[in-house]
């Protein structure tokens, strides 16, 4: 039999109301509050029962999760579970927080529920599963049911479906799936055209998604004194290609020093990016990455100086979490190297 | 323009030793097409094979697929490609229905080819997988591309339209078992009931991005990097016009078989005069510079305008930089007040957290989306291979890789693959058979 | 990977002919380049003037990490 351990609130775990929310995390063995109702229909042994104030966790976050993390080893579990949180935030973000970090540690799924208004959610979406919940209390019957019903297929590991039929938060994650219905794109088009042109509501299958900003970095305050460096998603290294860079999806990246150079010569560099024509970079890697002007600029003192490496790995296809990750992977070496100033050529 | 497209509908396919439809049963003389195929000396060695839904047969890299297809009047069935030039979409042609011409490389694959299954877990991800196919393997004397991940593919692609409608002119003189027809009045020139109705423009967006030709799309035999937005009649669509291009990562290409058949253009003709006044196509492009694809969007908008569209269908062939042309083409229809429906595909990476177009904007609203190019495939070895699997990770196909930290290579010693949709051969189906879609997990 | 970058405290400027790209995925400092195959210098002009146009947008770069901006800012070149 499978075992699962449940994290509720002061509240929930019959402690006390708001005048209970400091009370520090404690491990019951056995079932509290909403537990019993989920033990109906989870197919896994709720063996035991975490308690914790809000504000105890939302004031002393490390030390509760510490704490709380102490208790839960050795322990043998195969799933956590916390809340349902309805509309509670402190709740909520409570639920999400510990749910981060038991998984984190100890590698097994999280569930839990609150409703779309709860800070929580946006926080914790997309590191976990949150159910849809409602937002009072009365609804803990139906939030547990659907609670369970998701983490039973986790426990057995039965294919998650899309968040719309299980009904949790999407996790900002797309992917395909073959339509039970079998309705081609065609009829589709045929449907959300007719509704288009007759001002009839209809649902588009590709929501366009809110667009995340970052703060400008403020500019530099004397370009004559500033050390630049070159980076680019364009693919060009050197013809052997040493770093083995995938022509598409790429997940490797590379350096390649220039102090030497007056310019990329054809024949040592070349693109390695496909989805274009590369016979204008081959003939002249300096088409992307122009290093022959910034050689020349360098002389005539428009900056201070060039970092002695040029980055390069390749766009298309490549995921926006591996780009980042490379990203991260380079920001270190122009740290080291004091630089001021990034020049990144895209194709 | 009046075009009738007799159907016979081909439930099995031989070899023997003529080349006859009867029954329902093709059969092919295997010598005498391979003969005809090699009339072009760049083929220097080719093979036929059937294969079937169902038979345990995986291809890999195919370059093409084509509907065999004869005009009883003589005229070429791809007029400017592969013979004279001739007004397409006018009277009767014939077609040979669920089955298809197969091209696939005896060796060297890349960027724009891909892979089929006719059986097992594989076999949903392409059209292809579903009908009976005449497959033509075969390797050319064309050095200068062979180790290019970008390929023309050219003496292949041409021996693949020669050999459909060679095997098609079998049927020249029988009768076919049905037909469809499609018959649009001129624009200016339908009845009051017509007029009533909203009308509406289907924007298609095929690849052309390449500036060396050879490469993209063609449409009466000329490249379609060479032009700016025009008017088309969707018959012209239907009838052999347009040839597919080599290029684009496979599982957003439209292959020549695509075009021939194109159910969003076919929906369109089935709503005429009862929900919609179908005007016609706009024959846009794909463009590799800011400036063009801004350009195109303007004569796209414009026609649209000028024709009087209420509404349009913007298609694009392809992801990544062509969703920028997508993206460009909607909005500008949008601000010239045509309400408009996007069909695409998407690109969220193999982990699906990656925005699914390059670029985004509020105004569009309405997208049919086809299936995503990242998600990750496997498939168990297949008992036969037409073709070489190697060229799978080896040649740079568009789903492919030849080794990963995580994955490992695409083609594992086994014979089974790890790869990415990106891959399949016409899988995304955008011209409208697609049943995939895209939901948020 | 320019956000990245960005976030690290680098002033980074983004040279690309996919303006609509850019601003999409949230670059704060753009430099339009004329091509996607070829950036920075059209093959089928002259060598000396795909020199000039190299070595013009790469200086309006330069300037561009040293310029203050409120806003996402396309240079122009």
């Amino acid at each position: 039999m499978k075992k699962a351990i449940i994290y509720i609130n002061q509240f929930f775990g019959q402690i006390g109301g708001e005048e209970k929310a400091d009370h520090a995390p404690e491990i019951r063995a056995g079932q509290v509050g909403p537990a019993t109702e989920m033990a109906k229909s989870l197919d896994a042994e709720i063996t035991h029962t975490v308690i914790c104030g809000d504000n105890f966790m939302g004031s002393n976050t490390e030390e509760a999760i510490a704490a709380i993390l102490g208790m839960l080893e050795g322990k043998e579990m195969d799933i956590f579970l916390a809340g349902p949180a309805f509309q509670a935030g402190r709740y909520g973000v409570a639920c999400g927080t510990i749910c981060k970090a038991v998984k984190e540690k100890f590698n097994i799924p999280v569930v839990t529920s609150m409703n779309i208004e709860n800070p929580g959610v946006e926080m914790f979406k997309k590191e976990m599963y949150i159910m849809q919940g409602g937002n009072i209390a009365a609804r803990m019957r139906k939030d547990v049911k659907a609670m369970m019903a998701l983490s039973n297929k986790l426990l057995s590991g039965e294919e998650v479906g899309c968040a719309e039929d299980e009904g949790y938060f999407a996790r900002g994650i797309r992917r395909q799936v073959w339509r039970e219905d079998g309705i081609p794109a065609s009829e589709r088009m045929i449907d959300m055209l007719k509704k288009k042109l007759n001002a009839q509501p209809f649902q588009t299958e590709l929501p366009i998604p809110k667009l995340d900003r970052v703060p400008i970095a403020p500019a530099i305050k004397d370009l004559k004194t500033a050390r630049i460096a070159l980076v680019t998603t364009g693919g060009i290294v050197p013809v052997e290609n040493p770093d083995r860079i995938q022509s598409a999806s790429a997940t490797r990246w590379g350096r390649y020093e220039v102090s030497a150079l007056e310019r990329l010569k054809t024949g040592e560099y070349k693109t390695i990016h496909a989805g274009f024509d590369p016979a204008a970079a081959d003939a002249d890697p300096n088409v992307i990455t122009p290093v022959d002007a910034l050689k020349v600029l360098l002389q005539e003192g428009v900056y201070g100086s060039l970092h002695p490496y040029f980055y390069s790995t390749v766009g298309t296809g490549t995921t926006q979490a591996e780009a980042q990750r490379m990203a991260n992977e380079m920001v270190p070496y122009l740290k080291e190297d004091q630089v001021d100033g990034v020049i990144m050529v895209s194709t | 323009m009046r075009l009738e497209i007799g159907n016979f509908y081909v439930r099995d396919i031989v070899l023997g030793s003529d080349l006859v439809y009867e029954n329902g049963t093709l059969t092919i003389n295997k010598e005498e097409a391979l003969k005809f195929i090699c009339e072009d000396d760049r083929i220097t060695e080719a093979d036929i094979y059937i294969a079937k839904p169902g038979d345990k047969i995986r291809m890999c890299p195919v370059k093409e697929a084509i509907e065999p297809r004869v005009r009883p009047d003589g005229r070429s069935v791809f007029p400017g490609y592969e013979g004279e030039l001739a007004q397409a979409g006018d009277g009767v042609t014939y077609a040979l229905k669920n089955c298809s011409v197969l091209v696939v490389g005896r060796h060297w694959g890349g960027f724009q080819d891909g892979i089929i299954d006719m059986s097992g877990e594989g076999q949903k991800y392409t059209l292809f997988g579903e009908l009976n196919n005449i497959v033509l393997v075969a390797d050319t004397n064309e050095e200068f591309e062979k180790r290019e991940q970008q390929k023309k593919n050219d003496a292949l692609r041409r021996a693949g339209h020669r050999l459909a409608e060679y095997i098609a002119a079998t049927v020249k003189d029988l009768q076919p078992e049905d037909a469809e027809v499609y018959e649009l009045e001129p624009m200016i020139r339908r009845t009051e009931d017509v007029e009533k109705l909203p009308s509406v423009v289907y924007v298609m967006q095929p690849q052309s991005q390449m500036e060396e030709m050879g490469y993209n799309t063609l449409v009466y035999g000329w490249d379609m990097n060479h032009m700016v937005p025009t008017v088309m009649h969707p018959n012209e669509i239907l009838d052999g016009a347009v040839i597919s291009g080599s290029f684009m990562p496979v599982s957003s290409k439209w292959s020549t078989y695509d075009y021939q058949n194109c159910p969003n253009i076919k929906a369109l003709y089935q709503e005429h005069g009862k929900t919609i006044n179908f005007l016609g196509i706009v024959m846009s492009n794909l463009n590799v510079a800011l400036e063009q694809k801004e350009r195109a969007a303007l004569f796209v908008a414009q026609l649209a305008k000028t024709l009087g569209a209420d509404g349009a269908v913007v298609a694009e062939e392809g992801y990544g930089n062509p969703d920028a042309d997508f993206i460009g083409c909607y909005v500008a229809l949008e601000d010239a007040g045509v309400k408009t429906v996007g069909v695409t595909n998407e690109c969220t990476g193999r982990d699906g957290q990656s925005q699914p177009l390059v670029t985004l904007d509020e105004k569009c609203d309405a997208i049919v989306s086809c299936g995503n190019v990242s998600e990750l495939i496997k498939l168990p070895p297949m008992d036969i291979v037409l073709g070489e699997l190697e060229a799978l990770g080896r040649d740079g196909l568009s789903g492919g890789w030849a080794d990963d930290e995580l994955l490992g290579p695409s083609v594992k010693p086994d014979g089974s693959i790890i790869m990415e949709n990106n891959a399949m051969f016409c899988g995304d189906r955008v011209c409208g058979w697609s049943t995939k879609t895209m939901k948020e997990f | 990977m320019v956000k990245e970058i960005e976030k690290a405290g680098f002033p980074i400027v983004q040279m690309c002919n996919l303006i609509p790209v850019a601003k999409t995925v949230g670059s704060n400092r753009i430099v339009p380049t004329i091509s996607i195959p070829y950036p920075l210098g059209d093959p089928g002009t002259p060598k000396e003037d795909q020199w000039k146009l190299r070595y013009h947008r790469t200086k309006v770069a330069l300037e561009s990490l040293a310029t203050d901006i409120e806003e996402q800012t396309v240079f122009k070149v």
